[in-house]
């Protein structure tokens, strides 16, 4: 029977990547296509202006109404800043009577709790909805060969569905709370963007109603379209849909923020040149839009797998301890899925932002906030950490695995080796005398390990070494019985030993080349480390044919350090949220929006290390007492009906034995 | 003997050969790719694993675990050289406990045995060794307590901003400059076009050349006494300087920096730092007091082409907003 399950499992990873593709490669090629698409659309545009000024100047045989304005990022075919017709106000130079605040705290904090719990819970209800829709995709095409485990998969998504519903709630009222904070402590400031981003806000305000009515639907109705074939696929295709809109909301959202960073579609006095997709789509646009994609799922993933893992732990039935642990390998599945491109989707970001203004990448990487990033990759390395534990363990409790655990000493032994050159910085923090014995600022050896080229090298060999971990996960306890089991087996190893061949050399040869063309390298890296993804689990994939089991995956058996990894992995990503929110914000250091709306309030500093440290700390506590809560309720309803496992159906732990 | 003591012993006594014995006779003052102090680390790994297989000691895990987090400490106090300062010692053996837990820890059965003797410990299974660790402990705890208020007459630790931010424009003689998009206006040809070439000899042949040249005589009146004749930041004044003068050579300096950024900091100097440079204590003088504006940007040429380093730059499409 559960063989069966294992077998399913191999769908996940296929409706990931499909996923994945879907969700990414329209923001990735969006960016190239509008760019093409530009030139003719600005040209048109541009000549259709022009003609109307001269009809106008014949007619009234005076000068034209309207005024041009130089654009502020975009530039026309020849390089030269875009034209366009001015129809907005100018940026407003704020005062004292543009901000208020309250005795006892600062606005900006208020603001910023405001927005970071807004964004934790909208995190959270875009996730869910990814996750319902594999599960549930999943799910449906397991139906045929076991409609047990089907209904299994049915009744998961469902389960996450309802937390989700609740958190849509409170989302929305979140929202309300950040929106009444800008407008009452921030007028001046808001006045300003809603007067540019007018027709967004209400396009904004539209798919949200949208998104509530496909959410509704999508959720009460699903007993109804249950059993219905046909209907189950019109039920998953809504789950499609309402991924859709709420991409497209995150999408419009996101055109506030990439705004106020790298602002687009204005002229220097902060007015409005006529074209809203310019504003829209500024520069940082995609890759946010992609990075959050991608960390919304791995956030996600990361709270339902801390709810499981609770849940686990407070098991008092072997059922109850089988479901939580499988519960917590989906949740895992997926969190680690999305993990896996989350740092090369932080360098596209980075790269653009330094593209954008050197200043802006100097601060973040070199300057003041370089600090922070350290911190960082603490963190992304505990969460890399967290996940290979979890595999780790997870792996040891299948049968056959002990064919693979002996290499788990070397995979740590990388992974840590790895993670000390990527967090081995290029400025050390030592006192004089230290500095006199090192004989210089820069160590001779591991002063090599502080620039780009080794912490791309060392970032793809951790990814490809977890990679390589969950590819020996999914065989742990298969027996390959294809007739080209040697071959394959040459072909995975080949790839494997190939990609770190070649991700070391281009690291190494990064040093030898010009910086601009040093960061053009992390391309063949990612692409090497993504070849080993794709195409070991293709091959990998492709062996379990005919395979006999060791036997079957012991649900109910998950240790406890690889549960307390989750929980480890959950809380680790919650703070990096908002560490890297609050970099990315903090850039702007005296703007309101960059070059153009300067802050002028009482709080316009940067915080100290430590402060933000409290304040990141606050943030991601408050909002786990309100997962808490959140959970809480979406447990009552459960409470009333208790759900009865059906006569005649095994539940999870029975279907081992 | 009991496999675990005899174990010990053969750790105890190899290493004390090793360390006393054949470290010295493994670094020598000349660098060599055999007897180096990183091969001699190597050789005593060897030897630990290689004692265990050929007597099939079988270690329980505790003890392996102790043995991987000691080597680890050995090497990053001892074998690693020049000593790495404190800061990063504390971060280099976080991560390495960190992966010895993830070494024990693998999978539920070597955690428990790794648990095993802490637990018989604690409840009191092993008397001696509760005794020694209920002692210890305390003491240990004093002893670091004492270390860390005892006062100290160290110079305190900066955190300084190495790379500040530039700022959007700068005004130097006068003339005000945007640094963004702001080009050296003697890069006429790409350096490679000239890797044979020398400054001083080649001076006369091509306009490039003429540039660097005169740049290289600016560096060497002004510059090369604290950033040094080869540009790796040991001129003769370094020494007493606090942060030492950037060294160009380094990767992660000049190569990784605009031009623009270059003429700023020349410009400006110390003095010019902005806020987040707290402590202002950079002994860089305002150049732009001393030098001609073309004088500055024929000295970045000059470090540039020294070094081999290219300025940085960014392609055409990102840098340029629309891209077409």
């Amino acid at each position: 029977m559960f063989n069966s399950e294992a077998r399913s499992i191999k769908w996940l990873p296929w409706t990931l990547v499909l996923a994945v593709t879907l969700l990414i490669v329209p923001g990735l090629s969006s960016q190239a296509f509008a760019k093409e698409v530009f030139a003719e659309q600005a040209f048109a545009e541009e000549a259709f202006a022009k003609e109307v000024l001269a009809q106008e100047g014949e007619e009234e045989g005076g000068e034209p109404k309207v005024e041009w304005g130089q654009d502020v990022f975009y530039k026309d075919w020849e390089g030269n800043p875009l034209k366009g017709p001015i129809s907005g106000f100018p940026a407003p130079e704020l005062g004292e009577e543009d901000y208020n605040n309250y005795e006892f705290a600062p606005s900006r904090m208020l603001l910023w709790v405001a927005n970071q719990q807004h964004l934790y819970f909208g995190s959270f209800v875009l996730a869910v909805p990814i996750f319902c829709m594999l599960i549930e995709f999943v799910g449906i095409r397991t139906k045929e060969s076991d409609p047990v485990l089907s209904a299994k998969y049915d009744k998961l998504a469902q389960d996450l569905m309802k937390v989700s519903l609740t958190a849509y709630s409170w989302t929305a009222i979140l929202g309300g709370i950040l929106l009444f904070t800008f407008i009452t402590l921030f007028p001046g400031f808001f006045k300003y963007m809603a007067g540019i981003f007018r027709p967004v806000m209400h396009v904004y305000a539209l798919m949200f109603l949208a998104e509530s009515g496909v959410l509704y639907v999508y959720y009460y109705g699903w007993e109804k379209m249950k059993d219905d074939p046909f209907l189950k696929w019109v039920h998953c295709s809504l789950a499609v849909l309402l991924n859709l809109i709420g991409t497209i909301l995150m999408y419009l959202a996101n055109s506030w923020a990439t705004f106020m960073q790298a602002p687009g579609g204005i002229d220097e006095k902060g007015q409005f040149l006529g074209n809203i997709w310019h504003v829209i789509h500024s520069t940082l646009w995609n890759p946010v839009g992609v990075h959050r994609i991608l960390g919304n799922i791995v956030f996600g993933g990361g709270i339902v797998g801390a709810y499981a893992a609770y849940h686990y732990l407070t098991a008092k039935t072997a059922e109850e301890k089988a479901h939580y642990d499988w519960m917590c390998y989906i949740a895992m599945f997926i969190a680690i899925f999305g993990l896996i491109p989350l740092p090369f989707a932080g360098y596209w970001l980075m790269k653009e932002v330094y593209a954008f203004r050197q200043q802006m990448g100097i601060t973040l990487m070199g300057g003041i906030m370089a600090w922070l990033f350290i911190i960082q990759a603490v963190m992304i390395g505990l969460l890399f950490f967290g996940a290979n534990s979890y595999l780790h363990n997870s792996m040891s409790r299948i049968k056959g695995s002990h064919r693979y655990m002996k290499y788990a000493k070397y995979m740590v032994l990388l992974l840590i080796v790895c993670f000390t050159m990527w967090m081995t910085p290029h400025t050390i923090v030592m006192t004089p005398a230290e500095l006199k014995d090192m004989g210089g600022a820069q160590h001779p050896i591991v002063g090599h390990f502080g620039v780009m080229s080794a912490k791309n090298t060392a970032v793809n060999l951790m990814i490809t070494t977890t990679i390589l971990c969950f590819l020996l996960y999914q065989r742990a306890n298969k027996k390959i019985n294809v007739s080209w089991s040697t071959q394959g087996n040459a072909w995975i190893a080949a790839i494997f030993v190939l990609a770190a061949l070649n991700i070391i050399f281009l690291g190494v040869y990064g040093y030898a080349l010009p910086a601009n063309q040093r960061v053009g390298l992390s391309v063949p890296q990612v692409t090497t480390t993504l070849t080993t993804l794709f195409a070991g689990t293709a091959i990998n994939i492709s062996m379990f044919k005919d395979s006999d089991s060791y036997g079957d995956i012991e649900w109910g058996t998950q240790s406890k350090v690889a549960t307390y990894a989750i929980f480890l992995m959950a809380i680790s990503f919650t703070w990096l949220m908002g560490l890297m929110g609050y970099i990315r914000s903090a850039v702007r250091l005296f703007w309101h929006v960059t070059e153009v709306v300067r802050d002028n309030s009482v709080d316009a500093y940067t915080l100290t290390i430590g402060e933000a440290g409290k304040m990141l700390t606050f943030n991601a506590l408050f909002v786990w007492v309100q997962f808490v809560i959140v959970f809480w309720v979406g447990s009552l309803t459960a409470k009333k009906a208790p759900a009865k496992a059906p006569e005649g159906v095994p539940v999870p732990a029975q279907q081992q034995q | 003997m009991n496999n675990v003591v005899k174990g010990i012993l053969l750790y105890v006594v190899g290493w004390a050969a090793f360390h006393y014995g054949l470290f010295d006779l493994m670094k020598p003052k000349e660098f060599s790719w055999i007897a180096n102090r990183y091969v001699y680390f190597l050789l005593f790994v060897f030897y630990c694993i290689g004692f265990n297989l050929v007597l099939k000691l079988k270690p329980p895990i505790s003890l392996n675990g102790l043995v991987v987090w000691l080597l680890g400490l050995y090497f990053y106090t001892n074998i690693l050289y020049p000593p790495v300062p404190w800061t990063l010692l504390i971060t280099y053996m976080m991560l390495w406990t960190i992966g010895t837990f993830l070494y024990i820890s693998q999978d539920p059965v070597t955690f428990a045995e790794f648990r095993k003797p802490i637990v018989k410990t604690v409840i009191g299974e092993y008397k001696i060794a509760r005794y020694i660790v209920f002692i210890a402990l305390p003491l240990l705890v004093g002893f670091g307590t004492y270390k860390s208020l005892e006062p100290k007459f160290e110079e305190p630790v900066e955190l300084r901003t190495v790379h500040p931010a530039p700022p959007a424009t700068t005004k130097v003689h006068g003339k005000s400059y945007k640094l963004e998009g702001l080009q050296n206006p003697f890069r006429t040809d790409e350096q490679d076009n000239y890797k044979d070439s020398f400054p001083f000899l080649d001076a006369d042949k091509q306009e490039y050349m003429k540039s660097v040249t005169e740049g290289g005589t600016i560096f060497f009146q002004n510059c090369h006494y604290c950033h040094g004749d080869q540009l790796n930041g040991q001129g003769m004044f370094s020494h007493v300087f606090n942060p030492t003068p950037a060294n160009f050579v380094d990767p992660g300096t000049i190569a990784m920096l605009r031009e623009s950024f270059l003429f700023w900091r020349v410009s400006k100097g110390g003095p010019g730092l902005p806020n987040e440079s707290t402590p202002w204590s950079s002994a860089m003088p305002p150049w732009e007091e001393h030098l001609k504006t073309e004088e500055i940007w024929k000295v970045i040429l000059f470090e540039y082409w020294y070094t081999g380093w290219h300025p940085r730059t960014f392609d055409e499409e990102s840098s340029s907003g629309g891209g077409e």
